[in-house]
């Protein structure tokens, strides 16, 4: 543990200590010193850690990039952890490039959501809980990136796994929040299969070929070691290499939420909004894309496993933005709109154009952490309602949440050359429909197919946004003041709402659902209990308010992230350029690369008119008012608008359908079990039970049958012991 | 005129049972002194006397093996371990008997001194290689356990059942008497080996005599092991006897006549061709029945008496398999069995003893309803006990049955193996029977609710838990302990064997 980076174990430490701190002194501070300064207290010490954690991360970088290109890998061991006969697991940290670019975004970004999240969350009663999961979830995050080998991957996925599922249902009191909560853990138990499958492809591989390689290092499961021979051994197994490439991708889909597995990401918005922004939005659901660059070299050696990212990629991204028109919860827009610049990443991936993706990682887990954070401040100054159908106008009342949002939205939108998305979505789509690495599926070249989608829904995702900005904060009628008190909204679902600021109504008209934890007797002794929050409704009298400092400090630095000039990660002769920086290798290869059919000024026309085109439409229809089509009153949409409010169906199918498929499936096994396997056991019961019932009858309990029976035993034994010592013609 | 040499006086081999047999007359004169008191002074006495007794018999483990006076008294491997085990379980049993005689009303302190003197005779049973000290320790033994069992006289159960046992016993003895004279007859031997005599007098019909005798000397074994078809006395007198008499005799009984057989079968090896197939069926016999009837019973102490009789049956499928390849099989997993036998078994009575209030006793599965309640930690403790007699990993039963089990197939008995594995599926039904008679209240059940357990009963308990524990945890070693053959110490069968 010596060595330049021999401090990174801080990195994981700090927020372990955080977590820590906040977990077990974090209830009594806020006791001792009383929530109005003991929250701010435990928010400041949350913080801590993180902001700590990213600067020592800016450390090491800086020591990383003074490196020659060819030597930017080290591997700090901290502690032998297990040890067997043929191989070494060591705890073991991993500084190169991709790992400390992951390490930058979430510490700086987790940082400042922490920050934001301390005003965002400071009525909460169960404050400390709050930071307490999310300083675990930055740690378990930061080993997912910094592992060197597969088993601490594995740690590191699980963390945050379980991190999302304790923070989505954090508000737990309300049933809707834990089954959401369910259902981001379960379908991720699906990619995990995936990804645990894939790991013990590799595993299998390794122990099998070890020797054959010549690989003598025990440490046979750490990525320095697997790496370098990656390229000889899938050469060798080139069905190995699909198989296990699909089934890593099978886990990075679950965490990425790629459909069909997606179906967890939208209802994951029942979290808290700094949730949504940091581990939704953010980080863990892009630790897919950092898995698939991490292995990019198996990813390379198997063109149907590069194939099927592009393609799923590709269809997430389109059924994403499809579905993000339906949606009227803010939330879910965005929420929906993550799933499909998910998409984009994976594009990026899947036509080989890794560090792209990667590019798009980082821009954006600004503009969209950015535009979550916005959504937070909205719905907080919107007195936690968060249907954009109540909104309107907004942006009298939250100039500075307005102008940040702007340019998050601008950013997504990719509005060219100014605005840091236009950059990221470039770099994918520009390789992709140029076929730089080539992605072929027998005929089809999915990825020039994925390249052109994408296209598509950078249209789509312009317009969208457009529509979210436009009825957030366009200049149409504020209609939040036209709204009755008490609005009962079909809105209840999937809400970014405390358990206990519902209307007393709302408990009654889901008291099956609320009866799973309280009865309503007991929701209402809980709130007299505890001081009631009051959150009043919105009204001609009250108006929203702008945001503390707080909560628009870390709006601000994250629009400035979310700007053009991040996009001079990108120029050609930087020596930060992404590509060079992640794969140092590339830099010879680059001097071949040669044009595609698609010319750059062609893609950047085509770039100027998808996004122009798809917000000026989008101002067209939605700036001044909110379409009927799309208003309170459901029976006026229109059939596509519908479908697309009802994901199209697909959350439905899959999700209902597989409850209900599971359960017939239980039925079945129930019923084989109850009467088949039962039966033959009951038969073989009754059988013994008779066989008893004879022996019982022998019991008479008179000492003469016990007698009786005990000579029989006698004259048998001596009676045999004769019989064969005479039949052998006597004693030998 | 010639002077004998006066031998050399081993007194650590009698140490032990004299030690015992002493407290016995000790406890008894207390009593004699002060009568009409607790007993609480006797208990003392006796449980400090077995304590000296068990020390007494942990250096002899380092000292030279053999016989000694006059082949009345043999140290061994065997004879210590199942000394030390009879020692433990009157220990234990003594820890949890006060309480259970107040409720019971049983108002005799002989309870201490017959049970002291039984173990005694026990102790000399599995200690000699003469069969004339074999038949005293055998009448000691019995002739305390019949009193014992007829010890609660207002109970007509219990003086019936001690009554069956008596004459069944005297039945019993009567036998086993015969066969001793037969085998004395044409050998002029008291040895426990002259069977081998008879053979290497190559007299045809001094064999036939011998053969006659080892027989009926079987015979007697058998039945004070409750092995089919001699068994039937046993439900009958387990359920009869007071529940510590029966915790007690089911241990001290079934260790001493085993023991005892474990010497006589391993002498009768030449010729075991002739009496391998009686003791291969009484086996798979005792298995078979005991467990099968024990589906049926209503009562728990019978259940228990038929799971001691299947237990013997295990037991013997242990010994048989040292018997027949005793160069591959060891007599460890023997004793391994039955060490966990004795515990699990007076931990299971000790807690069942719990259904006794004012006099009165009810031991049916109905009555030990709600005793969950009543005594939570004993009866979580009976699910430990449960769980071994059954034989679920990682308890001692289940690690006893594997031994024999795997004994079994190194001797190529498989059908033995086999007996076992299926009759031990088929008794997890009535032992778990027990548990759920503790733990489900049914509904209009008969409520139990006094019989406090106290620091005694609920000690013994806690001792019986942490050996199933002890035993379980560094089973590898238990069994090295008593696999003694590696440091030229021959195991009983070896040594007959290499004599022939």
């Amino acid at each position: 543990m010596t060595g330049p980076f021999a401090n990174v174990w801080l990195i994981v430490a700090l927020p372990l200590i955080g977590f820590l701190v906040q977990a077990l002194l974090g209830g009594k501070v806020v006791q001792t010193l009383g929530p109005r300064f003991g929250r701010p207290a435990m928010g400041a010490l949350a913080v801590l850690p993180i902001a700590a954690a990213f600067a020592v991360g800016l450390d090491l970088t800086i020591k990383l990039a003074q490196l020659p290109p060819e030597s930017r890998t080290a591997v700090v061991t901290l502690f032998d952890w297990i040890t067997l006969q043929s191989v070494n697991v060591p705890f073991e940290l991993r500084v190169d490039t991709l790992s400390m670019t992951m390490v930058l975004i979430i510490t700086g970004i987790g940082a400042l959501i922490h920050l934001y999240a301390t005003g965002y969350m400071a009525e909460e009663r169960d404050y400390t809980r709050f930071f307490t999961y999310l300083n675990l979830f930055v740690a378990a995050m930061l080993v997912l990136v910094l592992g060197n080998n597969l088993v601490l991957t594995f740690i590191g996925w699980e963390g945050v796994g379980l991190c999302s599922y304790l923070l989505i249902g954090f508000w737990y009191k309300d049933v809707a929040n834990s089954k959401a909560a369910n259902k981001a853990f379960i379908v991720n138990r699906i990619g995990d299969w995936g990804f645990t499958l894939g790991i013990f492809g590799i595993v299998v591989l390794m122990a099998a070929n070890k020797d054959s390689l010549g690989i003598t290092d025990a440490r046979w499961m750490s990525f320095d070691v697997i790496l370098p021979y990656a390229k000889d051994l899938l050469a060798m197994y080139p069905g190995w290499a699909t198989a296990v490439a699909v089934l890593l991708f099978i886990g990075a889909m679950g965490k990425s939420a790629q459909y069909p597995l997606a179906i967890w990401l939208p209802d994951a918005m029942a979290g808290p909004t700094p949730v949504s922004a940091l581990i939704h939005a953010a980080t863990m659901v892009t630790s897919g894309i950092y898995l698939l660059t991490r292995m990019s070299e198996w990813f390379l050696a198997s063109p149907v496993a590069m194939a099927i990212v592009a393609g799923v990629g590709a269809l997430t991204a389109l059924i994403g933005a499809a579905t993000a028109f339906g949606q009227t919860d803010i939330k879910k827009v965005l929420a929906f709109s993550t799933v499909s610049q998910l998409g984009y990443m994976f594009i990026g991936c899947g036509v080989g154009a890794f560090y792209a993706g990667m590019f798009h990682v980082l821009t954006h887990a600004f503009f969209k952490a950015l535009l979550f954070l916005g959504s937070g401040a909205v719905i907080h100054a919107m007195a936690h309602n968060q249907d954009m159908r109540n909104y309107g106008n907004l942006q009298r009342y939250l100039p500075i949440t307005f102008a940040t949002m702007g340019i998050g939205w601008a950013a997504i939108a990719g509005i060219p050359f100014l605005f840091a998305g236009f950059w990221s979505k470039e770099a994918i789509l520009g390789p992709a429909v140029n076929q730089t690495e080539a992605v072929m599926l027998g005929p089809l070249s999915v990825g020039q197919w994925a390249g052109w989608v994408g296209f598509l829904v950078a249209a789509m995702t312009a317009c969208y946004m457009t529509r979210m900005m436009a009825l957030t904060f366009g200049s149409g009628p504020e209609r939040w003041r036209l709204l009755p008190a008490h609005s009962g909204h079909d809105d209840h679902h999937g809400h970014d709402a405390h358990g206990h600021d519902h209307g007393h109504d709302h408990h009654e008209a889901h008291a099956d659902e609320h009866g799973y934890f309280m009865t309503d007797a007991e929701l209402e002794a809980a709130h007299a209990a505890e001081p009631h929050e009051h959150h009043h409704e919105l009204d001609a009298h009250h108006k929203p308010h702008e945001v503390p400092v707080t909560m628009w400090l870390p709006l601000a630095v994250l629009a400035v992230f979310s700007l053009g000039w991040v996009g001079a990660l990108l120029y050609e002769n930087s020596a930060w350029k992404l590509k060079y920086w992640l794969f140092p290798a590339a830099k010879k290869a680059a001097e071949h690369a040669h044009d595609g059919p698609v010319a750059t000024w062609m893609l950047i026309a085509l770039s100027f008119a998808t996004s122009l085109g798809g917000i000026a439409l989008g101002l067209w229809l939605y700036w001044r008012r909110l379409p009927d089509w799309e208003g309170w009153d459901l029976s006026k949409w229109n059939p596509l608008q519908k479908a697309s409010q009802r994901q199209f169906g697909i959350d439905e199918v899959l999700g209902d359908g597989s409850v209900k498929a599971g359960a017939a499936v239980g039925s079945v096994t129930w019923a084989f079990d109850r009467w088949v396997v039962d039966g033959l056991v009951n038969l073989v019961g009754g059988l013994g039970r008779l066989f008893g019932g004879v022996v019982r009858k022998a019991q008479s309990g008179y000492v003469r049958g016990y007698a009786l029976l005990m000579e029989i035993g006698v004259v048998a034994i001596v009676g045999y012991l004769l019989y064969q010592i005479v039949s052998a013609g006597g004693a030998r | 005129m010639s002077y004998q040499p006066i031998p050399t006086i081993d007194w650590w081999a009698i140490a032990p049972v004299s030690i015992v047999m002493v407290t016995g007359i000790v406890a008894l004169l207390i009593e004699m002194f002060r009568p009409n008191r607790n007993n609480n002074t006797i208990v003392a006495v006796s449980l400090v006397g077995l304590f000296l007794a068990g020390l007494s018999v942990v250096p002899q483990f380092s000292m030279p093996f053999g016989s000694s006076f006059g082949g009345m008294v043999v140290r061994d491997y065997l004879g210590l371990v199942l000394q030390l085990l009879l020692i433990t379980v009157c220990f234990v049993a003594f820890l949890f008997s006060e309480p259970y005689l107040r409720e019971k009303r049983i108002a005799f302190a002989e309870f201490y001194q017959l049970a002291l003197w039984a173990s005694a005779g026990g102790m000399i049973m599995v200690t000699t290689e003469n069969l004339l000290m074999f038949f005293l320790g055998l009448e000691v033994l019995g002739i305390a356990l019949y009193c014992l069992t007829g010890m609660c006289r207002q109970e007509l159960r219990s003086e019936e059942s001690a009554m069956k046992y008596f004459l069944l016993g005297a039945f019993g003895t009567a036998f086993v008497l015969m066969g001793i004279a037969y085998l004395y007859g044409p050998t002029g031997s008291l040895r426990i080996d002259a069977v081998s005599i008879a053979v290497a007098s190559d007299q045809p019909h001094f064999v036939l005599m011998a053969l006659f005798g080892f027989g009926l000397l079987l015979v007697g074994l058998c039945f004070k092991s409750a092995l089919v078809p001699f068994h039937q006395w046993t439900p009958d007198v387990y359920q009869g006897a007071p529940t510590n008499v029966t915790a007690f005799m089911a241990s001290t009984s079934k260790i001493a006549a085993i023991g005892a057989l474990i010497r006589v079968l391993a002498a009768g090896a030449p010729l075991v061709s002739y009496w391998f197939p009686i003791m291969f069926w009484v086996a798979i016999l005792s298995m078979v029945v005991g467990n099968f009837a024990a589906l049926v019973q209503k009562d728990v102490k019978r259940t228990l008496g038929y799971s001691s009789v299947a237990n013997g049956g295990y037991m013997l499928v242990a010994v048989l398999a040292h018997v027949q390849a005793p160069e591959k099989v060891s007599l460890a997993s023997t004793l391994f069995f039955i060490t966990g036998y004795g515990v699990m078994t007076m931990g299971a009575f000790a807690v069942v003893s719990l259904a006794a209030r004012d006099g009165k006793e009810g031991t049916r599965f109905q009555d030990l309803h709600g005793l969950w309640h009543r005594a939570p930690f004993a009866a979580g403790c009976l699910i430990l006990f449960v769980a071994s007699l059954i034989g679920v990993p990682p308890t001692v039963g289940f690690f006893g049955k594997m031994f024999i089990f795997n004994d079994a197939l190194a001797a190529g008995l498989l059908p033995l193996a086999l007996v076992l594995a299926v009759t031990s599926v088929v008794s997890a039904y009535y032992y778990l029977g027990i548990i759920q008679a503790v733990f489900v209240q049914e509904e209009g059940a008969v409520k139990n609710e006094s019989g406090r357990p106290q620091a005694g009963l609920n000690l013994a308990v806690l001792l019986c838990a942490l050996a199933i524990f002890g035993i379980s945890l560094g089973a590898e070693n238990v069994l090295k302990f008593m696999a003694p053959a590696e440091d030229g110490r021959q195991p009983v069968a070896e040594r007959t064997v290499a004599q022939r």
